[in-house]
């Protein structure tokens, strides 16, 4: 293709994350947003928010987004390539005016459109004008999934309406072959549909109050309907898993038993990876438990704009995910490490929640907005988060102490780890720090790590973290503002006084970057033991638990299953590097969605026997999925 | 190092160039310069040129300048002028632009293990569309004019199965034909219900979403189509030519893959054998294209 080398053919489509189809847990990665478009469609999220951050819309507009290919922010990147001010827009920021601030960034995109169309008109070569529509369609991105959600019939006018300017711009061709001229007057027509679309919709002098800011057509408002718009993560949101993927260490399996032999777990299993179980937008983005917690671990990459302060930390408490567990302070943890669960508790960053079952109830109901979930569920999210095991590590014994192939600076360290300190009211690290007890205490102290709250506040204290395992968890501290294990060692000798010479927290440090090691931290993959196999052997898995359910008839939870389970291994299948499969692969979804509308029509026989297919076919298919 | 422009040519200069002196010049030998296509994002096609020409240019031990021009016609003529010594191409431009002015292969992209790749015709699955006769008064949308897979070739499956008599008669056949302007606006308009099929690359259903991807599948699948090719003006001093190439060569290796993605991202590449063109030139006469 002209212009276009097939190796940029990386699944990269336009639209907003998990704003099409059944919520699953497999991102899709975007196409760059133009610098522009994405500050609008980030005003737009961060407007929605209360209390507004309005340090972070204004950043919006100053700032590349997080992540953005172009070097520039939206404010350059208008002043270098438009004749439209920002000034508008700078105003309401500066008035912290939220209606202003939508009125003039809606109008400075479709400008912006208007811009570009007339470029394309105007150009005088068939390059330049498809640069042109290329760059107006783009731009009319930000606005398509409002179009589409509430006037379908105006967004396939308008669709078709792109077709026709992309195909009359004509083509150079190569030098003069296949050359062909521009249709000036399809073009003006195309540009006509979308033109007017715009004025009536986007490029208005008044627009209605909005309660929520939203890419919705101005008519679509006036009319009142109800229109359901598609959750949607503005640019820069990052929900993909950590590369490289870290290693997941269950018991049962270290032990060589297999999860389909433990169906409680195996479903608790795929409960964790289920978008399905939450509410509210986090269910539409295909947001889980594995979305922070990657193979129980963390995600260092995880950011949502207005809900993370860097990646790897999130707000869960804040406006977006459930409205009514807003706490108004903006106060993103970084995300904690879940292995060796059962030895951690109590739970939380300041351990509110003795019981991990109740700490998972109130992830799922009040920070995520989703149903009360079934005793059956939160037994089978325990059993399986009780799994989750340490990294093994060559290098310290099982009750904390180092082995011979710890490192010599290590053993100094280890010295120093356990030397009492009088900064530490003549404790030592070891105090909290239990070698003997998973490197933790299970007890919460207020070491001065959060300003308090208010005066005379005494809501600093935070359980003790283990430290097994933190190699692979930087940045460090509750909000993990230390971005090195060397930091931390800092941090201590600095307020606590400690006297540590450079030697002394080189020694120090190397004893945590031993303790907290792993002989294996990540997942290895190769050519053909690749994400998706793992991601088959694990849904195949969740599947097993049909065996249980289908003789039990317990529908509500063969349903969540298969509606999980298939919508996974749909958007899994796009990953798959042995692209001669995938249709196998939809083929055993489509199996799936049988098992679940049988039994929707409780045709259990049906059922269970569409489920014995599904079996042999998957197993069939094992060999050929990578 | 400055670099000489046709100003009608250039879209941007990049900044980049480097120079390792660890590597005794000829004399003749003082630059090679890189000519590049844009791609959908030209600030971060500096970037990458920035930084593959700074390791080309240590590996070869010349400076190595890159710069982007608008389009294959303009990379072309750069070639043609002297103004660029290299450029990477598709197929099709490089057999007019070995045509016009005596380009010559030097490398072939290898994608998926293999230096060529297809053209299909996509359609939705609940489309009810199994076969090319059944695209007869719907509509299509292809890629560019100009595309190998995004055009040439799926329409020359109609062809092929009889359905029309040559490419010009397109139009007869079907309802409408779109050139969306790309593969992805091509797949798009399908997958959104707007065409009844695309003809597009093999591998141009992995630019849709997941959900769209499981909601799509093609009928028909074109001959190969060898992979875009990196090619030098005919001129170019065959010592630095050759160095280039090894240089080239050696970014298959393990530690270099890395840097493949400041190259449009393929696998690796192979050395280019002309006669793997053939089929490309004829069916460049078949749309006469080329003498």
């Amino acid at each position: 293709m002209i212009g276009k080398f097939f190796g940029l053919l990386v699944a990269a489509w336009i639209g907003a994350i998990g704003a099409l189809g059944p919520a699953h847990a497999t991102p899709a990665k975007e196409a760059p947003w133009l610098p522009e478009a994405a500050a609008y469609r980030l005003t737009l999220f961060l407007g929605n928010l209360e209390p507004i951050p309005w340090d972070q819309v204004e950043t919006a507009w100053s700032d590349p987004y997080h992540g953005s290919e172009f070097s520039a922010d939206a404010l350059a990147w208008l002043s270098a390539n438009s004749d439209i001010g920002a000034e508008p827009v700078l105003g309401a920021i500066v008035r912290k005016d939220r209606q202003a601030l939508f009125e003039a960034a809606t109008q400075t995109i479709a400008h912006r459109i208007e811009e570009e169309l007339d470029r394309a008109l105007n150009a005088d070569d068939p390059a330049t004008a498809q640069q042109a529509v290329q760059t107006a369609r783009e731009l009319y991105r930000a606005f398509a999934d409002g179009v589409a959600a509430a006037e379908p019939a105006a967004a396939r006018q308008i669709g078709r309406a792109w077709l026709e300017l992309s195909n009359s711009t004509g083509s150079a061709g190569v030098l003069g072959a296949g050359a062909t001229p521009a249709d000036k007057e399809a073009m003006n027509a195309a540009r006509l549909t979308i033109s007017r679309y715009l004025a009536e919709n986007y490029l208005l002098d008044d627009f209605a109050p909005r309660r929520q800011l939203t890419p919705l057509p101005e008519t679509a408002i006036l009319s009142g309907r109800d229109i359901d718009l598609p959750p949607s993560l503005p640019p820069g949101a990052d929900i993909f898993d950590q590369d490289p993927l870290p290693l997941l260490v269950l018991n049962f399996e270290e032990q060589g038993i297999d999860e389909t032999d433990l169906p409680l777990i195996a479903y608790g299993d795929m409960l964790f990876d289920s978008a399905q179980i939450f509410g509210g937008p986090a269910r539409d983005l295909g947001i889980a438990c594995s979305t922070c917690h990657n193979r129980s671990d963390i995600n260092q990459r995880l950011f949502i704009p207005g809900a993370s302060h860097q990646p790897g930390a999130i707000d869960v408490d804040g406006a977006f995910f459930n409205p009514i567990f807003n706490d108004r302070r903006d106060d993103p943890l970084d995300i904690p490490s879940l292995r060796g669960l059962r030895f951690t508790g109590p739970y939380g960053r300041d351990g509110r929640f003795a019981s991990l079952r109740d700490f998972t109830r109130n992830v799922i109901v009040n920070e995520f907005a989703g149903a009360e979930p079934t005793p059956f569920m939160l037994d089978a999210l325990v059993a399986y988060m009780q799994e989750f095991d340490f990294l093994p590590n060559s290098m310290l014994t099982a009750d904390g102490r180092l082995t011979e192939a710890a490192p010599v600076a290590a053993a100094r360290g280890e010295a120093i780890f356990n030397r009492p300190f009088e900064g530490l009211g003549n404790r030592s690290c070891a105090s909290c720090h239990v070698p003997d007890g998973n490197f933790l205490d299970r007890q919460a102290h207020d070491i001065g790590s959060i300003d308090p709250a208010y005066s005379g506040a005494r809501s600093g204290a935070l359980d003790t973290p283990t430290l097994l395992g933190t190699v692979y968890t930087a940045p460090y501290f509750h909000d993990g503002s230390l971005p090195t294990l060397a930091s931390v060692v800092d941090w201590f000798n600095d307020t606590k006084s400690l006297g540590l010479t450079e030697a002394d927290r080189a020694d120090l440090t190397a004893y945590l970057e031993t303790i907290g090691a792993a002989d294996e931290p990540y997942e290895a993959f190769d050519a053909e033991n690749t994400p998706f196999r793992l991601a088959f052997a694990e849904l195949t898995t969740f599947a097993s638990t049909l065996d249980t359910l289908l003789p039990r008839r317990d529908a509500e939870h063969i349903l969540l299953l298969v509606d999980t389970v298939g919508a996974d291994l749909s958007a899994d299948a796009s990953t798959m590097s042995n692209l001669s499969a995938r249709p196998d692969v939809y083929a055993l979804v489509e199996r799936l969605n049988q098992v679940g509308a049988a039994v929707r029509a409780e045709d259990w026989d049906t059922a269970a026997a569409i489920w014995t297919a599904f079996k042999a076919e998957a197993l069939t298919l094992e060999a050929r999925a990578f | 190092m400055l670099v000489r422009l046709n100003r009608r040519s250039l879209l941007a200069l990049s900044a980049a160039s480097a120079l390792s002196l660890g590597t005794p010049l000829a004399a003749q030998e003082t630059s090679l310069r890189l000519a590049f296509i844009p791609q959908e994002n030209p600030d971060k096609l500096l970037g990458d040129i920035a930084a593959i020409t700074g390791w080309l240019a240590n590996q070869i031990g010349v400076p190595v300048e890159g710069f982007v021009t608008i389009d294959h016609a303009a990379a072309v003529e750069a070639l043609r002028n002297g103004d660029a010594d290299v450029s990477f191409m598709g197929a099709l431009p490089f057999v007019l632009a070995e045509a016009e002015i005596g380009a010559v292969p030097l490398l072939s992209e290898v994608y998926r293990d293999a230096p060529s790749y297809t053209g299909r015709i996509f359609v939705r699955r609940d489309s009810g569309i199994e076969t090319l006769a059944d695209l007869r008064d719907k509509d299509i949308a292809f890629a560019d004019p100009i595309s190998e897979s995004g055009y040439l070739y799926p329409l020359a499956e109609f062809v092929d199965a009889g359905l029309i008599a040559t490419p010009n008669d397109a139009d007869a056949f079907f309802g409408r034909v779109f050139f969306a302007g790309g593969y992805q606006q091509a797949m798009q308009a399908m997958a959104e219900g707007l065409v009844d099929a695309a003809g597009a690359s093999q591998y141009a259903d992995l630019l849709l979403s997941p959900e769209q991807q499981a909601q799509v599948t093609w009928i028909a699948e074109s001959d190969a189509i060898p992979s875009h090719v990196v090619i030098a003006r005919p001129g170019l001093d065959a010592g630095l030519r050759a160095r280039f190439v090894d240089a080239m060569l050696r970014l298959n290796a393990p530690e270099n893959r890395n840097l493949l993605r400041y190259l449009y991202g393929p696998d690796g590449y192979v050395r280019a054998d002309s006669a793997n063109y053939e089929g490309v030139r004829a069916m460049a006469r078949r749309y006469e294209l080329l003498q």
